[in-house]
């Protein structure tokens, strides 16, 4: 088996279909819809009191399946991918292969919390935007691009399923997404620790990563998706990701590129709703 | 109420371990630094190709048996110390070349049409000497001196167990032709046959001897 595998090749069975972030991002259907219904409300939270709250619940849920499974994939190319002690702590290692059985249950639970919810595997798109992110040839870049922006980004998108599942007076889905919490709110504190153990002594390197983290962080507020604003269907959820370790200064910076992407958004479909007929 | 202050046997009447063991302390270090390498070999190889088999029960299993191997390799590092090894890599390493060419072997299927190869190696081939390697240490140690040692190869033991089972499962689950049946024996032909030259995950040794001496 070859050393470092090509996010082209990821294997799935027949009933998976592929696209970029653009085009999952574009499915009408999608939790992060919010230009074409942005009129019709003045918050786009996901919440049960969404006209479109059924088909946007159950395509976060199928993105949070897909998502789990290519963070169980990543984890598990870390654990083979880095000669143990001279690329990659032993440690480092055995918390990786933590992270595949906490992401392996995480898969289990969004199987059934999605057939619970109606929803057929393979029913939305997946976008392989996470394992790209866990293809790095240094591990510290995938700590911070997966550990510290993905799951962190999980972490704010199981608060928003958890306060779903409160609202719609669905305990089975608040419990099942309070467990996932608490392991993504351990799997960040993972990134968090071994990030700055690794780069103690080369602050180059912590550049280096806390850019990628950056990028990523920029990839998935695309459209506005996540951030502190009620225009965005996720809330940026600072409390538990102060547990995980981010600082006030990390947490400013991700709500601004947040933000950004936000306004950005909001700029292009006001365009759009000007240029196009009534 | 009976009285406390009555002498009692050191060893009540049900406890029948015995003080003498076959393994003297370099021994289980040298074998124990063998489990672990052979124990992160097997983890690795497992996380690694959770990426490359598209059938999705095979995956989730994957990553959960790939946590216990490294958990299973965790015990030992942290044993080594206690066997007077202060520095753990030093006995982390295969028992020989041949053990080095199973594990190459081993990790070789990385198509994702080679499922079959990659659990029949696993779980007919290095499980199975797993089981029957840390069932000899078990039963060969000193249950008083190396109690330590045996309580961390009970958990590792249900651990194998039940992972065997799992794999085997997945295994019966995808031959459903003679000729995948085929496929699946040579492999494990081919893998055995590197496994005995190697003499074992301890090298030569690794369950004794059966022939009278």
């Amino acid at each position: 088996m070859r050393k470092f595998f090509p996010v082209e090749d990821l294997a799935r069975d027949e009933r998976f279909n592929q696209a970029t972030n653009a085009e999952r991002m574009a499915d009408t259907r999608g939790t992060s819809n919010t230009g074409v219904i942005r009129k019709a409300r003045s918050t786009n939270r996901l919440t049960p009191a969404r006209p479109d709250a059924t088909d946007a619940a159950r395509s976060l849920m199928h993105g949070i399946m897909v998502g789990e499974i290519q963070a169980l994939e990543g984890a598990g190319r870390t654990c083979f991918d880095f000669v143990t002690g001279e690329e990659a702590p032993f440690e480092l290692k055995l918390d990786m292969a933590r992270q595949c059985w906490d992401e392996a249950r995480h898969v289990e639970i969004s199987v059934k919390l999605s057939e619970w919810m109606g929803t057929e595997l393979g029913q939305f798109v997946e976008n392989t935007v996470l394992f790209a992110a866990a293809c790095s040839q240094d591990p510290v870049l995938r700590l911070a691009g997966v550990n510290r922006a993905l799951e962190g980004l999980a972490i704010d998108v199981f608060t928003t399923m958890k306060e779903f599942g409160e609202l719609a007076g669905d305990p089975y889905l608040a419990f099942c997404e309070d467990w996932m919490l608490a392991d993504e709110v351990t799997h960040v504190k993972m990134g968090s620790v071994w990030l700055r153990k690794i780069t103690e002594n080369d602050p180059e390197r912590r550049a280096k990563a806390l850019e990628f983290q950056s990028v990523v962080d920029k990839i998935f507020s695309y459209g506005g998706l996540r951030s502190e604003s009620d225009e965005s269907p996720i809330l940026l959820a600072r409390r538990f990701r102060e547990l995980a370790g981010f600082s006030d200064g990390e947490l400013s910076e991700i709500a601004d590129v947040s933000l950004a992407a936000l306004n950005e958004r909001r700029e292009a479909l006001e365009k759009t709703f000007a240029t196009s007929p009534a | 109420m009976a009285d406390p202050f009555k002498a009692r046997n050191p060893f009540a009447p049900w406890d029948r371990r015995e003080l003498p063991g076959m393994f003297d302390v370099e021994e289980t270090a040298r074998r124990v630094g063998h489990y672990k390498w052979a124990e992160m070999k097997l983890f690795e190889v497992l996380g690694g190709w959770i990426a490359t088999v598209p059938e999705i029960d095979v995956k989730l299993r994957l990553g959960t048996h790939c946590y216990k191997h490294a958990w299973h390799a965790e015990l030992w590092h942290n044993r080594l110390p206690e066997l007077r090894e202060m520095n753990p890599e030093r006995l982390t390493c295969p028992p020989n070349d041949a053990m080095v060419r199973f594990v190459a072997a081993l990790t070789e299927p990385e198509a994702p049409e080679m499922t079959i190869e990659k659990l029949v190696g696993v779980y007919r081939v290095f499980i199975p000497h797993f089981i029957s390697a840390y069932t000899f240490h078990l039963n060969n140690t000193s249950q008083i001196t190396d109690g330590p040692t045996s309580r961390s190869i009970k958990f590792i033991l249900q651990d194998e167990f039940d992972d065997w089972r799992d794999g085997e499962m997945l295994i019966q689950s995808l031959l459903t032709t003679p000729a995948e049946v085929k496929r699946a024996s040579e492999h494990q032909a081919r893998l055995e046959i590197l496994l005995i030259e190697a003499g074992g995950i301890a090298g030569p040794g690794t369950i004794g001897s059966a022939d009278v001496e």
